[in-house]
């Protein structure tokens, strides 16, 4: 009984973990761009419910929608007016202003709204329902269903659509879609806002299960890009099946080996995954 | 070897020189200062090694400053070994370290590399959290040294080390085959050069002074935890010290740190969260506007917009 109940908060969590590495997965993918704005973009998701939530009295799920078009502009935003300028640089040089961009995020987040823990408290928070002894949170169960249903949103967007289209045009070749009459820029700068956008989402309701810093953002950046490297780095379903192999490792190791090391074990999968199949579960090969 | 190289060695022994007097002409908080900033120079010399010439942009060299850091402050208070025995040890430590995740990391490329020493960083923190003998998350409390001025005289010596050291990289048959590893590392091979062993040798010479800087450090500041040793903000600064100045050069890092530290100094007497906002904005500055560092700009003679805005045009979509 008690593994199954490791099994399913596992579960729960990984959905979270999912749609955190599917933004970062998709600007990877497109723009080859190691974004560590992710975990500062989780952030702002967070605070932004939050405030929402204190200020206005807003329920941290209706105002999903809020936060993910804020988001989606912040990210469109920075893409097209700062990172586009450096998009074909050497990878360190990409990395290197997306950390600067990161430090600037996180500084100003202490300054405005200083470094108190705070966290989003709907009534519902505490209420759960069991299930032939098993113990199901209400919110855990929401934000799972939640990113289950933004994941596959997100993946019609992709599959279905003529912006998704010119998407995955861009991510194949940059060259042949700009001569097809794709704007390579503003495909950039939206793949960037969707990217965000999956991001500000998964802080939204990280921020209802969690407490919220502005320095909350680290180790999500670290987390995501585990996740993403191990479903495979570009791919869109990776992010899925490692946000789920995350939850579990870390929800079974947390219950029987201890809790003081989630990090570490999660830092540790990634540096073997790294390096014996770097490719991921699902990825296809470097080109 | 040219004149010119020989005029800027005995330039460079001259400084030293200069500042070995320094103590008898600076005030007291002048002499904190240019502690840390042969600190900061160390270290951005000492992530020039992999970074700059190597062109393995590791991000998480702060590990190699705590483990340092801890060893130098372990063997100072459990085992009351003198400062000269725990020094040496903390920079050993961090060699043997840096040699044990090189092997495995440094066959990863580019943003895999990136993020696997990311994650070293961050785990290391976590490791020595978890340990008895550091302290765990109280720290440590170091012994007081009466005479201060040491540390301004090993911080100083070091430097001249490490400075030396990145002089020989870019002078030796060694560093070359650094910079051919950097420049294509297949042609490298191809060409004979054993690059798993000169990459692994250039990571541990990195990650040797790191920790003799986070040695000194431990002892100077009197007090360690893994939040203050194990930082992220340690790498970030030694990463863009070295590209301000100009990574894969040997003076630029030393100018990095000179211009970065003093700046960043003055800011933070005013707010703490001010110095590390402006490194933010140092970093996606000096990244869109001049990638190659002072030191290029420098040797341009160009000091008009043209040069920014070339950098500009250079990498835009």
């Amino acid at each position: 009984m008690l593994i199954l109940q490791v099994l399913i908060n596992g579960i729960l969590l990984g959905g979270l973990y999912g749609i955190m590495a599917m933004g970062m997965s998709l600007i990877y993918g497109v723009m080859r761009i190691v974004n560590i704005t992710h975990g500062a973009l989780i952030m702002l998701g967070a605070y932004i419910t939050f405030w929402t939530f204190t200020l206005w009295g807003w329920d941290p799920f209706l105002s999903l929608p809020v936060t993910i078009l804020l988001l989606f502009l912040y990210g469109y935003l920075l893409q097209r007016f700062i990172l586009n300028l450096i998009v074909r640089a050497q990878m360190y040089l990409t990395l290197l202003i997306t950390f600067g961009i990161e430090v600037v995020m996180v500084n100003l987040a202490r300054i405005l709204w200083s470094s108190d823990l705070r966290q989003v408290t709907p009534s519902y928070t505490a209420a759960n329902f069991s299930v032939a002894g098993l113990t199901i949170p209400y919110v855990r169960l929401w934000v799972f269903v939640t990113t289950i249903m933004l994941s596959v949103l997100f993946l019609l967007l992709l599959e279905r659509t003529r912006l998704g289209r010119a998407i995955r045009a861009t991510a194949e070749e940059l060259r042949a879609a700009r001569l097809t009459g794709i704007p390579v820029g503003h495909v950039y700068a939206v793949t960037f806002g969707l990217g965000a956008a999956l991001a500000g989402a998964a802080g939204a309701m990280w921020g209802m299960l969690f407490p919220m810093t502005p320095i909350m953002g680290r180790p999500l950046t670290l987390k995501s890009f585990v996740v993403a490297v191990l479903g495979g780095l570009g791919t869109m379903m990776g992010p899925i099946v490692g946000g789920v192999a995350l939850g579990l490792a870390e929800s079974f190791t947390s219950t029987f080996i201890g809790p003081t090391y989630p990090n570490a074990i999660s830092f540790g999968l990634l540096v073997l995954i790294l390096i014996f199949r770097p490719t991921g579960v699902l990825g296809r090969r470097e080109r | 070897m040219s004149t010119k190289r020989w005029v800027s060695l005995l330039a460079g022994l001259g400084m030293v020189l200069l500042l070995g007097i320094a103590p008898e002409i600076f005030s007291a908080f002048m002499i904190q200062f240019l502690i840390n900033l042969f600190m900061m120079a160390i270290l951005a010399e000492s992530w020039n090694l992999i970074g700059g010439f190597t062109g393995y942009a590791s991000f998480g060299n702060a590990a190699f400053f705590g483990i340092g850091a801890y060893t130098t402050g372990v063997l100072l208070t459990r085992a009351a070994f003198p400062f000269a025995v725990a020094l040496p040890a903390g920079g050993i430590l961090a060699m043997l370290f840096g040699v044990a995740v090189g092997m495995p990391v440094l066959r990863l490329k580019g943003q895999y590399f990136a993020i696997a020493t990311l994650g070293i960083g961050e785990t290391m923190r976590e490791v020595v959290y978890n340990m008895e003998i550091t302290g765990a998350g109280t720290g440590l409390v170091m012994p007081i040294l009466r005479t201060p001025l040491t540390f301004f005289y090993v911080m100083l010596a070091i430097l001249a080390a490490a400075t030396l050291v990145n002089w020989w990289v870019s002078e030796s048959r060694f560093g070359y085959g650094l910079i051919a590893i950097r420049e294509d590392e297949d042609a490298a091979a191809a060409m004979g050069i054993n690059t798993p062993y000169y990459k692994t040798i250039a990571f541990a010479l990195s990650a040797a002074f790191a920790g003799l800087a986070g040695g000194v450090y431990a002892y100077w500041i009197t007090f360690i935890d893994p939040n203050a040793v194990f930082r992220m903000t340690t790498t970030i600064q030694m990463i863009i010290m070295a590209v301000f100045g100009g990574s894969g050069t040997v003076l630029g890092p030393l100018l990095g740190a000179l211009v970065l530290s003093s700046v960043s100094e003055l800011l933070a007497t005013q707010l703490a969260t001010l110095g590390e906002l402006f490194y933010g904005l140092i970093i996606i500055l000096v990244v869109l506007f001049m990638p190659k560092g002072l030191s290029d700009l420098i040797r341009q003679r160009v000091f008009s917009l043209k040069y920014f805005a070339r950098n500009l045009r250079e990498y835009r979509i």
